[in-house]
């Protein structure tokens, strides 16, 4: 049996391959002359200059935050470099006819058909390629539509007027340590805005590759959704394997004006270290999501990489009747760190959320769940439901959870339930009586224990996301 | 503060007994500890600038009249009474016939007992901001022994009441020798601006069984800080009960170690909340040890603009198999001001295990409330007898049927006075 989980946790990383592609790469280190020069390279309004030097400087006088459950070498951010772009998109391709060949190739290894024509109908890609946007597919078909899908840098030249307006309105620039750090030094990212009334007519989705060697990414995202439109997006991530960590600090900001929807799902998997926590990316991601009336988000999330995972995707919950959603499958192996939950901020009256968190420890390492649900003076008729289950492979491994529930109103009605277990003996002996190996049999059972979250996974994810626990599962039968 | 926290450290420079060994480590720690704040994880939601604001004296003060005893009698309890007024030992008030096997001394009178001194502050956690001033300036309390297979049929009552700005810091020491048998009840009284640490360890050795009491029943204008940590051995029992009024601030902290295979622990809290009070329960439940089992129920009803804190943890370490834990928490929020915040953690190093916890926060069921109305219960009576309900089911479950006797009406007297939006 240990045999087997040892085979298991020594998987090969599918991901782990390095594209020979040359890039123009700043030195690393971080000073105001590298915001400026970020901001120089992006050809920035004087506006966003300003906005990023204002966050820098706040970062400068913040503390690294250590209240998370987590162990990690202190990040040098000095040893960092912040920009790096292929070489060839110096001058942006106009078509995809432009791109470079070789990073058309990486994304095709990976499996993201870039050439729309080949693409599965119906869902768009952003492309980020270590600090650039490579490509945006089907751009041209949604601004038919109406509908804004292309990279930050360009959204803020073309749409100043909305950047301006919603830029840092949820995550501001002195939110947290790693999100004043982003809004200092972003790169790029995707930016949509759904019109009124619009129901997109595709998935949105952004791919996020981090290539360079002792690079760092950072990229921005930001969703509009107008009043009465609806959008679900997607986000998928992958890195080279490396012995050295490499940071990745995001920040999401969702806008969901009246009566709106978006629903955003993540599966995430950047290289996770060696078993013995060599290597593997630093994520610390700041995600949050504002609803106004009648307003829906839904986060959705798949975490299965990462040396260290520090995420907690939020809603508040501003406008009446809001609802707010958290479906997450953490996977942790071998020496990995995940540090993971939400928040749900009930402001206004009558507003719902659902927490439905599946953590799964294996080898050595640990997971967390830590959320907070918050209920306002005004949250009248609130109601909320958190449930959270561990589930542990091995006897080396940590599952631990951390809700943090506050009520100021008594209407409001809040529930949280926690359970942590093993892959029960009863179930393992029914599947196995069936003639299932025990493999087949606890990948069965914990495909079973997360199903609740893989049900709200757009489909081409939810079979990706399958797969993915399905492989870091191998051999690791407890 | 520092005017207060200077104060305190040269006053407990000044002690000399036969605790000083120990009380110069907590002294150093004390030094080197930051005042506790908000952003303080332990304190986060309680407010502690309530002991800056305020001036007390000390028990010793000419000023400070200490009366007798206030506590209230529980009827038919015939205990063995230990009793403190502000915090000092008032022996001749106290019991003075002992049964066999059990042996009380005050802690003044410790400097024989080898075992007291090295037992001294092994359960507390070393960290706690006011378990560190208990520790340096706690010169009065009782250490309570009790001999291998005695099983002492009296409980003990530890009665502390407080008068008008006392200061006092008490420390309890109980042991419980093999196979042995007891109840503890800590009572502790008084409604006046007072501030007190009393804090309580517990040696439960292997197959001993303790009973325990904490009637944390202060309230109104009263600050009180203090804990009850229980160390347990091998095929050990612990029942323990908490009773929490709220007062300006009150604090409890409860430790309970298994450091024996099959050790059993059971720990049922109520805490009932009205005016501006607060009660902050911070649990924690180490599983050290393979086998265990503990148990905690949890509820709370707030009302008017009262603050309920509660921080429960149950940590099981690696290789402490089998352990079965469950913490259940419900809230009942009865004011538009009141406010609860709970947080129940786990931290689970170990995989054969079955854990689970949940809270719940809500108000009184309408559905609930509607058909006592519609049987004609008016609804002043409807809430009391529903929020009663609510808590009697943790009553009814106490040993000592003259403690759950005596607490009935008290309970329901103050659930009649409540707040109710």
């Amino acid at each position: 049996m240990t045999d087997q989980l040892d085979e298991a946790l020594a998987r090969e990383y599918e991901a782990g391959f390095v594209s020979d592609i040359e890039s123009r790469t700043f030195a690393p280190g971080l000073d105001e002359s590298v915001v400026r020069r970020i901001s120089a390279m992006k050809d920035e309004p004087q506006w966003m200059l300003d906005w990023r030097l204002k966050a820098f400087a706040l970062w400068q006088k913040m503390p690294e935050p250590d209240w998370a459950h987590i162990k990690y070498e202190k990040i040098d951010f000095q040893s960092i470099a912040y920009y790096s772009a292929p070489k060839s998109m110096d001058e942006r391709p106009k078509s995809l006819d432009e791109v470079d060949p070789e990073l058309l190739r990486t994304y095709e290894k990976l499996g993201i058909p870039l050439i729309e024509q080949q693409q599965l109908a119906g869902i768009a890609v952003d492309v980020v390629f270590d600090s650039v946007s490579v490509v945006t597919t089907f751009r041209e078909k949604l601004k038919e539509q109406g509908v804004i899908f292309c990279p930050i840098s360009d959204a803020i030249k073309e749409h100043p007027e909305l950047v301006k307006k919603y830029l840092g309105t949820v995550v501001s620039q002195k939110d947290n340590f790693f999100a004043a750090l982003n809004c200092a030094v972003f790169t790029d990212g995707s930016f949509v805005y759904i019109p009124k009334g619009k129901r997109c007519p595709m998935e949105l989705s952004t791919y996020f590759r981090i290539n360079e060697l002792n690079t760092g990414q950072f990229e921005r995202t930001l969703i509009i959704a107008d009043e009465g439109s609806h959008v679900s997006y997607l986000e998928g991530c992958t890195a080279p394997q490396r012995d050295e960590n490499q940071l990745h600090a995001a920040v999401v900001e969702l806008i969901c004006l009246d009566d709106a929807e978006i629903k955003y799902s993540t599966v995430q998997n950047w290289y996770p270290g060696d078993e013995n926590g060599k290597g593997g990316i630093y994520n610390f991601v700041t995600k949050r999501g504002i609803c106004h009336t009648n307003a829906k988000i839904s986060w959705t999330q798949v975490e299965t990489g990462s040396a260290v995972t520090w995420k907690y995707p939020s809603c508040i919950l501003k406008g009446d009747n809001s609802i707010g959603e958290f479906y997450s499958v953490a996977l942790t192996r071998g020496a990995q760190q995940a540090d993971t939950g939400t928040k749900m901020i009930h402001l206004g009256k009558n507003t719902r959320s659902t927490i439905i968190s599946k953590g799964i420890s294996a080898g050595k390492s640990n997971n967390t769940y830590r959320g907070l649900v918050h209920m306002g003076k005004g949250a009248s008729g609130a109601r909320n439901f958190t449930q959270c289950d561990s589930l542990l492979i091995g006897d080396k491994c940590g599952a631990h959870t951390f809700p943090y529930v506050e009520s100021r109103n008594p209407t409001a009605i809040v529930e949280h339930e926690a359970t942590t277990s093993k892959v029960s003996d009863d179930q393992m002996f029914l599947c196995r009586q069936r003639g299932l190996d025990p493999e087949k049999a606890v990948s069965m059972i914990v495909n079973g224990f997360c199903k609740e979250v893989f049900k709200e996974l757009p489909m081409e994810f939810a079979v990706e996301a399958g797969k993915l626990l399905e492989i870091s599962l191998e051999g690791s039968v407890g | 503060m520092s005017n207060w926290l200077a104060e305190t450290i040269h006053q407990a420079e000044k002690i000399d007994d036969w605790l000083s060994p120990k009380r110069a480590q907590s002294l150093s720690l004390l030094k080197s500890t930051a005042w506790p704040t908000r952003q303080t994880e332990a304190w986060k939601y309680t407010p502690i600038n309530v002991i800056e604001r305020a001036v007390f004296k000390s028990a010793n003060d000419p000023q400070i009249q200490a009366e007798q005893n206030s506590c209230s009698k529980i009827p038919n309890l015939q205990a063995i009474d230990l009793i403190f007024v502000d915090g000092i030992f008032d022996r001749s008030a106290s019991t003075q016939l002992l049964p066999e096997g059990l042996t009380i001394s005050s802690l003044s009178e410790g400097a024989d007992l080898s075992w007291a001194l090295s037992s001294f502050n092994q359960t507390k956690p070393k960290h706690h901001f006011f378990g560190l001033i208990n520790d340096t300036l706690a010169t009065q309390g009782c250490i309570i022994d009790v001999a291998e297979d005695q099983c002492i049929d009296q409980p003990i009552r530890i009665a502390q009441s407080f008068s008008l700005d006392s200061q006092s810091h008490t420390r309890i020491l109980v042991r419980l020798g093999k196979r042995a048998k007891v109840t503890v009840i800590e009572q502790l009284q008084g409604d006046q601006l007072s501030f007190n640490t009393s804090f309580a360890e517990y040696q439960i050795a292997d197959h001993a069984y303790l009973e325990h009491y904490r009637l944390a029943m202060q309230c109104e204008q009263a600050i009180s800080v203090g804990g009850c940590h229980f160390h347990l051995g091998t095929s050990s029992q612990l029942n323990s009960n908490l009773i929490g009024f709220g007062s300006q601030l009150s604090r409890v902290d409860m430790d309970i170690i298994h450091t024996g295979e099959h050790s059993n622990a059971k720990a049922n809290v109520i805490y009932l909340l009205d005016g501006k009070e607060v009660f902050d329960l911070h649990s924690a439940i180490e599983h050290t040890v393979a086998n265990g089992v503990s148990e905690q129920n949890i509820r709370c009803i707030v009302a008017d603009r009262a603050n309920a804190i509660f921080n429960g943890r149950i940590h099981i370490h690696r290789n402490a198999q089998k352990i079965l834990a469950a913490m259940n928490n419900r809230n009942l929020l009865l004011s538009d001001n009141a406010q609860i915040n709970t947080k129940p953690e786990l931290e689970i190093y170990a995989d054969d295990v079955r854990c689970a916890h949940s809270a719940t926060i809500a108000e009184i069921d309408d559905e609930a409330m509607f058909y006592l109305q519609s049987r004609g219960v008016n609804r002043g009576d409807a809430q009391v007898l529903l929020s009663f309900g609510f808590i009697n089911e943790l009553v009814d479950q106490m040993n000592n049927a003259a403690i759950a006797q005596w607490l009935r009406p008290i309970l329901r007297q103050r659930f009649a006075n409540m707040e109710i939006r």
